[in-house]
Formats: C-alpha cells, sequence, structure tokens
C-alpha cells in the first residue's frame, strides 16, 4: 500500500499539492449503499424472479457480478492519476458515440426505447458511458476556460456546451428516450458551470433554452405527455398508466414507522413493475419504514455532504468540476428515482445509484467514485489561479491542518 | 451542514472580504444545501406516506394482497364390515394434476417430449397444450400418480408445475358401486349414498385468507394469514357386509346369466333392525372409469330407484292385511270360482292352478291363486269389493306396509312408487283387485323388502337403513338405534303370514332351485311373475319380471331377501324359473357363510 502510495507521488510542477489520507467515507458508504442493495435483490428474489421467469439466483448473482466488477473499477480508477483521463477524452467520446450508434442498430429494445447493447451476459446502457464521458470532457473543458479565463466566451465554451446539449437532447433525449438520463445530464451540467463561475446571467439563459427543450421534447412525445398527466392524476388512472406510481406509493406508505421487515414485503411479488431496479427505493420502504428510510436519505445526505467538501478542498479546478458534476449525477439521478416513488416527480426509468440493480449503472457510478476517492487524497495548499481563496488557506478550516502531510521528498518507511 | 467553526481560538476570524462573488466553495455549498433541502422535502413527504398515511396505504395493499381461499376438507370415507372388521369401501387418495402457464414455457416440443416420457400420451398435443395463446392455466394431465408427479416436478420446467388433488379410490372395485355412488370432478357425491349423505361426507372447507402475489399464489411465510382449519367430513359406518356383498353380487350375476335376463337386482336386509346386509343390481359400473359410462341408467341403484308392479308377491301382504283384520284366518278354506269378473273384466287363474274348487290359504299361496287374492280383498269388503275393501286395502298397504311413500333410506333417487286412490279414478274395483295380486300398483324393491320384513318379524315395520353409524371429524360418533316407522300387522298375523310363506317355499324348494332344505333352518317365500304394463295400454303379453321375496332364519325369520329378474328370455314362470334360483342360491349363502342363527 504505501509503496503504492509513494509511486504516484503528486507533481509538484502542476500545482501545489498535498497529499493525505483519503476520505474513507465514500467507500464506506458506498460499500453500505451497495450491501443494502445485494442485501434487499436477495430477499426479494423469490419474488421477482418467479415473476420474470428466471432462477431465484439470477437477480442477486447479476447484482454480485456488477458489484465485484464496480469494485475492481472503483480500485482502477482511483489509482490511475486523474490527469490521464484528460488525454482520454477523444478516445471516450468517440467510445460513446460508437456506443450510442449500436444501440441504435443492435440494441434491445426495454419498454418501448432502445438504450441497451447486449455484451456477452451482460447488458450495457449507453447513457452511463455518455454520462462518463460527459463528466470527464465538461471538467477539462470548463477547467481549461477558466484557467483562460474564457469561461464567457462563446467560441471557447458556449458553443461546445451548445453543441453538446444538443447532441445528448438528441440522442439521449429523443434516440434513446431516455428523459431520466437527460435531465441527469443536464443537471451534471448546470452544476458545473455553476460551480466554475459561469456568470448567472449566462446560466439563466442556458437554462431557459433547457426548459424551453424539454417542453417541446414532452410535448412532441405521446408516452412522455401521457405520464406527466399520469403524474398530475395518479389516481384516476392507477390500473393503467399509474399502475406502478400507484403501486409504488402503496408500497412505501404500507412500511409505516417501522417497516414490514426484510422478509416481510410483498410488493416486489409481482405488484410493482422493476422492483428490483428502477423501484427499489419503494421496495426499501416498504421493508424499511420511516426510520430506515430516513436513515438511509441521511447517508446519501452525508455521503454528498463528503463530495461537497471533497468540491472545496479540491487540489486543482478539473478535479473539482469533476467531482461537482459526479455530485450533480448521483443526486438529480437519486432525487429523480426517489422522487418518483414518493409520488413528487413523474416516473423515469432510472436507477437510484448504488442500490438499484443494473450492472452498468453499478459499474460505472462505483468506478466514477473512485476517481472522487483518488481526489480526495489531495488539497491544494496554494492559492488557486484565480486568486480565489481555496479553503485550504483558510485556517478556519478544518482540512488538512490535521492530516499527515506525505512530504513528495521521502520514501515512508 | 454544520457551521464551520474555528478549530482553534488564537486563529484569527475567516476572511471573506476579498472573496469575489462566483466562488466555486460557495457555489458548491449552494448546491448542497440545495440537496439538503431536498433531503428534508423527501423525508416530510415519507413521513406523511408512512405515517400519516400509513393505515391508508395499508389497506390499499391489503386490498389487491390479502385474498381469501377455501382449504377443501377431506371427504369422509365409507366403511362396510368384513365380518367383524371395519373394512373401507371408499377411501381418498392423492392424485396430482399437471399444469402449466403457456407464459412462461420456452420450447414447446422439448418440453412436450420429456413430459409425455413420464406420463405417456401425445407429445404434439401437450405440446399444442403449452403453446395456447392467451391462457395462463392449462391443464396437462390428471390423476397422476405421486411418482409421476416427482419426476414431472424435477424437470423444473418455467410454468409447468403439479398440483394435489384428492381422489375417491375403491379398493374393492365395482363392488357395490351403485349403492356408493361416486364423486364427480366438483368433488360432489353423485348418485347412491355419496350424493345422499353429501353434506355429511363432504364435511366443513377451511378458510385461508392469504397475502398472495400478484398471480394470486399465497406467500405462505406471510403473518397476515388467517385460517380456520377444514373439518373432515363424517365417517360412515355401513351395515353392508363386504363379503355377502360380493357373493350376492357374483350370485345374482350367474342366475341372470341362466335366466337370459339383461338386468336385475337383489338386496338382503336384518328383518329385525332393517339393516341392509347386502344390494346390488346388474348391471353395474366401475367407479374409477365414470368417464367410460355410457349407459347412464347404469348409475342408479334400481333397487331403491325403479318401481316396478310387484306382481304375486303381493299375495302374503294381502293375506297378512285380510289375517290382520279377522276376516279370515291362516287355516281358512273357501271356494275359489277361478274366474271372478268385476267392472266387466275377468280375474283369472293360469291354466296349471287346477280349476275351481275349495281351496285353502295355503294353496292360495302355493298356487298363486289370483282369484284367491280377490277373495282376500271382498273379504275385507264383508264379502265384495266396495269401498271398504278399498279404503281397507289402501290403508293396509300405505299406512302399514309402508308403500307410496319413500322409506328414506341413505340413498340418492329413491322412488316411492304409487298406489291407487280408493276414492277416485275409473275402475276402482278391478284396479283394487289387481293390487291384491300385486298389479295396478308399483314400488321397488326395497319397499318390498321393508313390507315383507315387518309382515314377518312380529309386525314391525323398521326403517331400512344402510348406515350404521358416523364419525364426524372429531370423533363423535353417532349410532342411532333402529327406527320404528310403523306397525304392519299384528304379532299373531305376522307368525301366521311367516308361516303360510314357509309353507309355499317348503312344498316348492325343489322348484325354487333349492333340492334339499337346510336342517335347522326357516325358509319361506313366495314367486312373482309381473306384468310389464305397456305404456300404450294394457300389458305385454309376452314380457315379465321375475320377482321373489322371501325370508331365512331359524326359530323367527332373520334375514328377507328380495329378487328381481327383468324380461327373463327362458320360458317358464319366471319368478319361479329366474328369481327363485337367486334367492335359494342367497338363503343358502347366508345359512353357510352369515350366521343364521339355527333352530334351537
Amino acid at each position: 500500500m504505501q509503496t503504492l502510495r509513494a509511486r504516484r507521488r503528486p507533481s509538484l510542477a502542476e500545482t501545489e499539492q498535498r497529499r493525505h489520507r483519503p476520505d474513507y467515507w465514500l467507500p464506506l458508504i458506498a460499500t453500505g449503499l451497495l450491501g443494502i442493495g445485494v442485501v434487499v435483490v436477495y430477499a426479494i428474489s423469490p419474488g421477482v424472479s418467479t415473476q420474470n421467469n428466471v432462477s431465484e439466483a439470477y437477480y442477486i448473482t447479476k447484482q454480485l457480478v456488477a458489484v465485484a466488477l464496480g469494485a475492481i473499477a472503483f480500485l482502477v480508477l482511483s489509482r490511475v492519476p486523474i490527469r490521464w483521463w484528460r488525454s482520454a477524452i477523444k478516445p471516450l467520446i468517440l467510445a460513446s458515440i460508437l456506443t450510442a450508434l449500436a444501440v441504435q442498430f443492435f440494441g434491445a429494445r426495454v419498454n418501448g426505447a432502445y438504450r441497451w447493447v447486449q455484451i456477452g451476459g451482460f447488458s450495457f446502457q449507453a447513457a452511463e458511458l455518455i454520462k462518463f464521458t460527459l463528466l470527464i470532457w465538461l471538467a477539462d473543458l470548463l477547467a481549461r476556460a477558466k484557467k483562460a479565463g474564457k469561461l464567457d466566451s462563446w467560441q471557447d465554451t458556449l458553443k461546445p456546451l451548445a453543441i453538446c446539449l444538443v447532441a445528448i437532447a438528441i440522442v439521449v433525449g429523443v434516440m434513446e428516450s431516455d428523459f431520466g438520463s437527460t435531465t441527469v445530464m443536464v443537471g451534471m451540467i448546470s452544476a458545473m458551470v455553476f460551480v466554475a463561475g459561469l456568470p448567472l446571467k449566462r446560466i439563466m439563459m442556458i437554462g431557459g433554452t433547457i426548459a424551453i427543450g424539454a417542453i417541446l421534447l414532452i410535448s412532441a412525445i405521446p408516452y412522455r405527455r401521457q405520464r406527466l398527466l399520469t403524474f398530475l392524476h395518479p389516481a384516476a388512472n392507477c390500473q393503467t398508466t399509474g399502475y406502478q406510481s400507484c403501486q409504488a406509493l402503496i408500497a412505501v406508505g404500507s412500511g409505516g414507522m417501522f417497516g414490514l421487515g426484510l422478509g416481510k414485503s410483498v410488493q416486489a411479488y409481482g405488484y410493482l413493475p422493476e422492483a428490483s431496479n428502477d423501484s427499489i427505493f419503494a421496495i426499501l420502504s416498504e421493508k424499511f419504514g420511516f426510520i430506515g428510510m430516513t436513515l438511509i436519505l441521511a447517508a446519501y445526505a452525508v455521503f454528498f455532504g463528503r463530495l461537497a467538501k471533497i468540491i472545496e478542498k479540491a487540489p486543482d479546478d478539473f478535479s473539482g468540476f469533476l467531482v461537482t458534476g459526479m455530485l450533480a449525477w448521483f443526486s438529480v439521478q437519486a432525487a429523480i428515482n426517489i422522487g418518483a416513488m414518493i409520488g413528487l416527480l413523474p416516473l423515469k426509468g432510472i436507477t437510484l445509484p448504488f442500490i438499484s440493480t443494473g450492472g452498468t449503472s453499478v459499474l460505472f457510478v462505483t468506478g466514477a467514485l473512485g476517481l472522487a476517492f483518488q481526489i480526495s487524497r489531495y488539497s491544494s495548499y496554494s492559492i488557486s489561479n484565480n486568486n480565489q481563496r481555496s479553503l485550504n488557506d483558510d485556517p478556519t478550516s478544518g482540512r488538512g491542518q490535521r492530516r499527515t502531510y506525505y512530504t513528495t521528498v521521502r520514501r515512508r518507511t | 451542514m454544520p457551521a464551520v467553526t474555528p478549530y482553534r481560538n488564537d486563529r484569527p476570524s475567516r476572511p471573506s472580504a476579498d472573496i469575489k462573488p462566483v466562488s466555486p466553495v460557495k457555489r458548491a455549498r449552494i448546491i448542497y444545501n440545495c440537496l439538503l433541502f431536498l433531503t428534508v422535502i423527501f423525508v416530510v413527504r415519507l413521513f406523511y406516506l408512512q405515517v400519516i398515511k400509513h393505515d391508508f396505504y395499508r389497506k390499499a395493499a391489503l386490498q389487491s394482497q390479502l385474498k381469501q381461499y377455501e382449504i377443501p376438507a377431506e371427504r369422509g370415507t365409507i366403511y362396510a364390515y368384513d365380518g367383524d372388521q371395519s373394512t373401507p369401501l371408499v377411501l381418498n387418495e392423492k392424485k396430482y394434476t399437471l399444469f402449466a402457464d403457456p407464459k412462461y414455457v420456452k420450447d414447446s416440443l422439448k418440453e412436450a417430449s420429456a413430459i409425455t416420457k413420464i406420463i405417456g400420451g401425445d407429445t404434439n398435443k401437450v405440446s399444442d397444450l403449452l403453446k395456447t395463446p392467451g391462457l395462463r392455466y392449462v391443464v396437462l394431465a390428471k390423476k397422476l400418480n405421486k411418482d409421476q408427479s416427482d419426476k414431472l416436478n424435477k424437470l423444473d420446467f418455467n410454468g409447468v408445475g403439479t398440483r394435489e388433488e384428492s381422489y375417491r379410490t375403491y379398493p374393492d372395485g365395482t363392488l357395490a358401486a351403485q349403492l356408493l355412488g361416486f364423486v364427480n370432478d366438483e368433488g360432489k357425491g353423485q348418485y347412491g349414498l355419496e350424493e345422499n349423505l353429501n353434506d355429511k361426507l363432504d364435511g366443513t372447507p377451511g378458510e385461508l385468507k392469504a397475502i398472495t402475489d400478484a398471480q394470486g399464489v399465497p406467500l405462505v411465510s406471510n403473518k397476515d394469514n388467517i385460517q380456520t382449519d377444514p373439518k373432515a367430513g363424517d365417517k360412515i359406518q355401513l351395515t353392508v357386509d363386504i363379503g355377502a356383498q360380493r357373493q350376492l353380487e357374483d350370485i345374482l350375476k350367474a342366475g341372470l346369466d341362466h335366466a337370459k335376463s339383461k338386468s336385475g337386482s337383489a338386496m338382503i336386509m336384518d328383518v329385525n333392525t332393517g339393516a341392509i346386509k347386502a344390494m346390488a343390481n346388474y348391471p353395474t359400473y366401475d367407479p374409477s372409469k365414470i368417464a367410460d359410462i355410457s349407459d347412464l341408467s347404469a348409475l342408479s341403484n334400481a333397487v331403491v330407484s325403479s318401481p316396478l308392479e310387484v306382481g304375486s308377491i303381493m299375495k302374503p301382504l294381502t293375506a297378512g292385511a285380510a289375517i290382520d283384520r279377522g276376516v279370515i284366518t291362516k287355516d281358512t278354506t273357501y271356494y275359489d270360482p277361478a274366474k271372478i269378473p268385476i267392472d266387466g273384466y275377468v280375474v283369472s287363474n293360469v291354466e296349471e292352478d287346477g280349476g275351481p274348487g275349495t281351496k285353502s290359504i295355503a294353496d292360495l299361496l302355493r298356487l298363486s291363486l289370483n282369484t284367491g287374492a280377490v277373495y282376500m280383498l271382498q273379504q275385507m269388503g264383508g264379502g265384495q269389493i266396495n269401498k271398504q275393501a278399498r279404503d281397507v286395502w289402501h290403508d293396509y298397504m300405505v299406512n302399514h306396509y309402508g308403500f307410496g311413500t319413500r322409506t328414506g333410506i341413505e340413498q340418492a333417487g329413491e322412488t316411492k312408487g304409487v298406489v291407487p286412490d280408493p276414492d277416485s279414478g275409473n275402475g276402482l274395483n278391478i284396479t283394487y283387485a289387481n293390487t291384491a295380486f300385486g298389479q295396478g300398483m308399483s314400488a321397488t324393491i326395497l319397499q318390498m323388502a321393508g313390507a315383507y320384513a315387518g309382515a314377518v318379524n312380529g309386525g314391525i315395520y323398521y326403517q331400512p337403513h344402510v348406515v350404521e353409524s358416523t364419525t364426524d371429524f372429531s370423533g363423535k360418533k353417532t349410532a342411532p338405534a333402529p327406527k320404528v316407522l310403523r306397525q304392519t300387522v299384528s304379532a299373531k298375523t305376522s307368525a301366521d303370514v311367516a308361516t303360510l310363506m314357509e309353507g309355499v317355499f317348503t312344498s316348492n324348494h325343489a322348484f325354487y332351485g333349492m333340492p334339499h332344505m337346510p336342517d335347522g333352518y326357516i325358509i319361506g317365500g313366495k314367486t312373482g311373475s309381473a306384468q310389464i304394463a305397456n305404456p300404450a295400454g294394457g300389458y305385454y303379453t309376452d314380457r315379465f319380471t321375475g320377482t321373489f321375496a322371501g325370508f331365512v332364519g331359524g326359530d323367527k325369520p332373520q334375514y328377507v331377501i328380495l329378487v328381481r329378474v327383468n324380461e327373463p328370455g327362458i320360458g317358464g314362470f319366471a319368478g319361479a324359473q329366474t328369481a327363485a334360483p337367486i334367492f335359494s342360491n342367497l338363503a343358502t349363502m347366508l345359512i353357510n357363510n352369515y350366521g343364521v342363527n339355527p333352530k334351537k
């Protein structure tokens, strides 16, 4: 371990960084959430496997493999130097385009939309790769723009952003018909440009454009309109279009204060569609009740708090924007998923990060977390380039001073 | 997010003046605070849904999840005696129904061939069933055994399964089939005992309120299951003796073959209790192959369901009535004119009876004189057939011998026969003259047996019954004492009737198929060759029913035996030639094997 650390000495040439103990809260909470997911998937396996006519071990096996792959991705991404990704942007974009095309031509139609491509025994969701690519590309773009002071430049910042938004709207929103993922990506872009310091005026302008686009998208596609109507009048459509929403509310509501217990939930037995996947939050609510769900929401809040902390302490802009995008990715996705389950948002086919089954989601979410974990090892202790003060310079900040300062000069023994 | 507090007091407070409005740190915090706010909203919403509206959603959940099921009660079993031992005639057996949900079937041909390898049958047919479109439940096979079911379950095909179902089994095959009846596919008793005692045999189904999955399959582990246990149906102990029943069926079949008759009935009843010892008809059926039966009439227990004009076996009962009224004695002699004109008709005897002359009551019965029967009826009317004669005889038939009403035996489809009204109708006198020798009225073999038993046992009409006791699910046994329905004739008259019948049999025993009278036993009987009414009017001249009614005993009559042979194909007197030998064989069988008490 220490050998590894020593080998990856931060370069003082780029920025002044301090290397210290990483934020173990991140993998700890993520492991906890993944664990809850695995246990719940195991508990509802008899139900969902019967309903979907697969063997009882099907879901749990798939999920364990996904978690294992995710763990490997986490370890790899927490060790591959962050800078390396900046040089991998072009291949990543190429891979994203190829995957998006593959989904269109070889994809499996699931619930009326082409979102998956089958690779071996696993189905690969194109949107996840696109999110990851977007994360790296935009963090790099914004970091370079900020360094050059061209954040507000049409040519350098706004034009690529506009192209990117249009591309997402066409590929993810229209072609894959994945409004949930589109929303997540727009959320990521918004959070990243916001934190990067794009003037509020610009942000509001872009936001307005996005809102108009979204309205157009919704009104153009009948089933979206239907979903929105269903959301507005859930009880009226309980037996038809609103079935999943109603069953989700029933699952959540029947959980009560303390829940029915891990093995006692019933809604997974064919009542609630996508019980192990998009609807898992409702199943959790049924099993664990208000107390349990408050704890799980608190775990997410703490987790997001750690990410926010890493943003504040980020050793450089690229890292900071990266983690910002990640925070938006995870949080918007979680909010959309949970919001739909508790009847505050319309339904979207989107997973609950870390808990839902879904190989691609688990793989990319845990992999991306590896980046954040790596970034949490470093803090900047110089004033960053825009003369903005990093909190590390703030003597009142709790961070840094208490931590071991690994010098880069000598190998520790 | 907690406010940042200085960790050391001597540090200067946080500088803020030179932070530009666009601070990434500040903006990250804004985002995070938004998230915290959202989290709070979610928690509040969860509190609303899970705590405040909990009852509402719990109710909504149970409305679709909780389904009510009936747990079928085990049907009561039926026992008979094998000597002193109680032995099952009908048991329940668990068999298995193979079903499939076509939605889950992947490769119907492959699965079908694996299935037919175990259960046999046409692979293509099973394959077609397996891919029935639009159906979620198809039955592939029924009544599979445990071994087949286990093998099928081992195949582990998705959407294919077996379900346990209870079926009746008949350890003794066709034995007493019509007496027992059967249970149809809906679990309801049909015919015989099964139909008549269906409510008792049925039991009370249990109730299962179960949380189920969306397809309605109960999730057994759930605590919300509310269950009342099913109560098994009553166990029925019959009075029937399996050995006697088997021999009676064999003797009946052999006798019918000998008589070249297609059908017939026979029964044995204990005169002192009304308990049926054996009862059968031919042809019968195999209750385990109900589906193969083409002739539905074979399902009925003709002994109780098929009335007939009984013919001359009525004469001892007519004599009993006349003796009981005191208008004749068993030793009376009278002048028999051999022909008696009534209402423009003439009642006559068969030629062999020897023409007019002085006859005794014993002669009357021995020769089976129709004119003698009319004589007795006339005596009831003070010398002629009139309203008094009709009323008296009607009273005896209905209120003493029990004709025209059902006996109430535990059998489905019992008929009550016809007794003509004594006061209204055309040709009342000739009709009543006919009833005196068993024509113009009808009764079942069972009704005759009940009347005969009452006429020879000292005058008590016991309720004919086939059930000795019932034991309910809790083990409570009910064994009612033999039920007295009515007085037939006085004890003295009853003894006279028995004596007269004994005389008839003793003088004709060789003719009746019993070459040697057994020592120490009394046997009495009377033949009947009943004419069969032509639906077009009048009677067939060439079609008869051979009947025989008699008893066997030691010091006194113990069992009555009734035999009926429908339309025998051999010549001679139907009763004597066809029914009497069956009676004789049954009487011998009872004496030899079933402990008729010999004379002391």
